[in-house]
């Protein structure tokens, strides 16, 4: 007799495609071969989890067609199973899976794609944050010594991301939403663009930006310093207006608070 | 506030689902209760927020269906940790589980999955129950799972083996009348004598949702879907199981193919309309 958790191993390894056995020995027929009941419970846990990924990915979805997102979906469930029971938190490897699926080479716009509808379903279950009190953090801001304003990291809102692609993928999306116009068509240019993904209004939304402002919130987002991150943003742009790129995150509400980052070792005084 | 512990008159509520949850918080219908899937508010995102305002004029009850307490590996303490965060937050009336298994070897596999009713199972299960409760500090309401196959060795009654869990670990159950009906077409349980081995006064909460007929290879299979009204042989079972158990609250439960709320409103009325005359009403076994 298999203990249970033989069992729940066997079970598992079945409902994820392969051939188990001794699962099947284990199942009572009851009128019906163990196949079969075995295959009830393989059936909904591929079509609810493909349900899960196309609710994330309808774009995605829209691109290939229902039939060959269910083929993808299958072989990307069996590869990367879910791994906790949060199910809005699965799918997020999807993209990189699309990558490397060898059917989906000749849309080579496709991950990038699914990348921006994860940052997408991903900004839309981001914590909800109380909106920031700008100018009580401007006013923290300023009681900074010239030494601390180096070191500053913003916390920013945390339904943010940032992404870049070679692709067109902000009009690929919009061409392929309900209400697009059906003939309207995407040329790929091989322009890139630098998007920025955010929760207004318990919607989630993005938009595109110049490369200096982009570089500048993505790096801060990514937790460097303001320094470090205003340095890299004028080196994308020389031309950026830094001053008005920084006020514009204190206006839009994106930076929640601030920390300081150590000083480091060879600076701290003696 | 909470109107759902035993002694208290019960209602029936319905399962709070997002595309009724504009309606809800515009019309606010008289409905006993909610009940929510625990695990879709764990983001801390726009729903939770929505969840808080519509919980200030509906009891609430959370409705786990990831914790596995049938897994013989153990709970998932990360998972456990997020569910008694969600818990303390809300302060539902009701908080219940799933006598099934989802987790095993590090994979989630989204389906309350059969368990052997062994000895075996009543130990893993009976752990993970206490560990369950001793962390939510309260008492957790297990419910009878779905089948649609039996394992070879499974030697205890569906039914003893959930009263012998009351027993062992203090849980109440969540006796889910559908699922009764599902389990004896599919694997022969004896849905009369499962309500006779419960402890009535363990029973803190029913549940009802219509089920599909599927054909599979010439033989008929039920399909707990939640996709439809509540069918006749499950309003019938459920007027046996109130006679056995008195007045309880109950849950209209539909996740496919959903309908306009007053559809659930009317099966919910349905309910309301059995669960009246046995207020008050003692606890009996039934004959069958």
């Amino acid at each position: 007799m298999l203990s249970l958790a033989d069992l729940q191993r066997g079970m598992t390894a079945a409902l994820l495609g392969a051939d188990a056995e001794v699962v099947r020995m284990a199942v009572a027929p009851d009128g019906l071969d163990p196949r079969a009941r075995l295959g009830i419970y393989r059936h909904h846990v591929r079509t609810s989890l493909t349900a899960v990924l196309k609710d994330a990915y309808p774009v995605v979805c829209r691109l290939v067609d229902d039939r060959f997102f269910g083929y993808a979906a299958d072989a990307y469930i069996r590869d990367e199973p879910p791994t906790e029971p949060r199910l809005f938190a699965y799918g997020g490897g999807f993209a990189d899976f699309l990558a490397g699926f060898p059917p989906c080479h000749g849309l080579p716009y496709l991950p990038d794609v699914a990348r921006l509808e994860w940052a997408l379903h991903t900004a839309s279950h981001a914590p909800a944050v109380r909106a920031p009190d700008g100018p009580a953090l401007a006013g923290a801001l300023e009681t900074l010594i010239r030494d601390e304003r180096t070191r500053i990291v913003f916390a920013v809102d945390p339904s943010v991301r940032y992404l870049v692609s070679p692709h067109p993928v902000d009009r690929i999306w919009r061409a392929n939403q309900p209400d697009a116009d059906p003939e309207a068509s995407v040329v790929l240019d091989g322009e890139s663009v630098h998007l920025e993904v955010r929760r207004a209004r318990d919607q989630a939304g993005f938009r595109s930006l110049p490369l200096g402002e982009w570089t500048l919130r993505a790096r801060l987002a990514g937790g460097r310093s303001l320094e470090d991150a205003a340095a890299e943003a004028l080196s994308a742009d020389g031309e950026l207006n830094l001053a008005g790129a920084l006020g514009a995150l204190f206006n839009e509400g994106l930076l929640v608070d601030f920390t300081l980052t150590p000083i480091r070792e060879e600076t701290r005084p003696c | 506030m909470c109107g759902l512990s035993r002694g208290t008159p019960a209602r029936a509520g319905i399962g709070l689902r997002a595309p009724h949850v504009d309606e809800i918080l515009v019309t606010r219908p008289g409905l006993g209760w909610l009940e929510v899937h625990a695990e879709n508010y764990m983001d801390g995102g726009p729903a939770l927020a929505m969840l808080e305002a519509l919980r200030q004029d509906y009891p609430l009850s959370l409705h786990g269906v990831g914790l596995s307490l049938g897994s013989a590996e153990g709970l998932n303490l990360e998972h456990l940790a997020r569910l008694h965060a969600l818990a303390d937050r809300l302060a539902p009336c009701l908080v219940s589980e799933h006598l099934a298994w989802s987790l095993s070897g590090g994979v989630y596999l989204n389906h309350l999955l059969p368990l052997p009713w062994t000895d075996e199972t009543l130990v893993v299960v009976s752990d993970n129950v206490r560990r369950a409760q001793d962390r939510l500090g309260r008492r957790l309401l297990v419910e009878n799972p779905s089948s649609y196959l039996r394992f070879l060795v499974s030697p205890i009654p569906e039914g003893e083996f959930m009263a012998e869990l009351t027993r062992r670990t203090g849980c109440g159950v969540l006796c889910d009348v559908n699922n009764l009906v599902v389990s004896a077409a599919n694997v022969g349980l004896e849905p009369l004598a499962y309500l006779n081995a419960l402890p009535a006064d363990a029973v803190g909460e029913i549940h009802l949702a219509g089920h599909a007929e599927n054909d599979a290879d010439g033989v008929t299979v039920l399909i707990d879907d939640h996709g439809s009204r509540v069918r006749p042989a499950v309003w019938d079972l459920y007027e046996a199981a109130l006679a056995r158990f008195g007045s309880v609250p109950t849950l209209i439960e539909w996740d496919t193919d959903l309908p306009p709320l007053a559809v659930l409103q009317e099966e919910a009325a349905a309910a309301e309309r059995r669960l009246e005359p046995s207020r008050g009403a003692g606890h009996h076994a039934l004959a069958g």
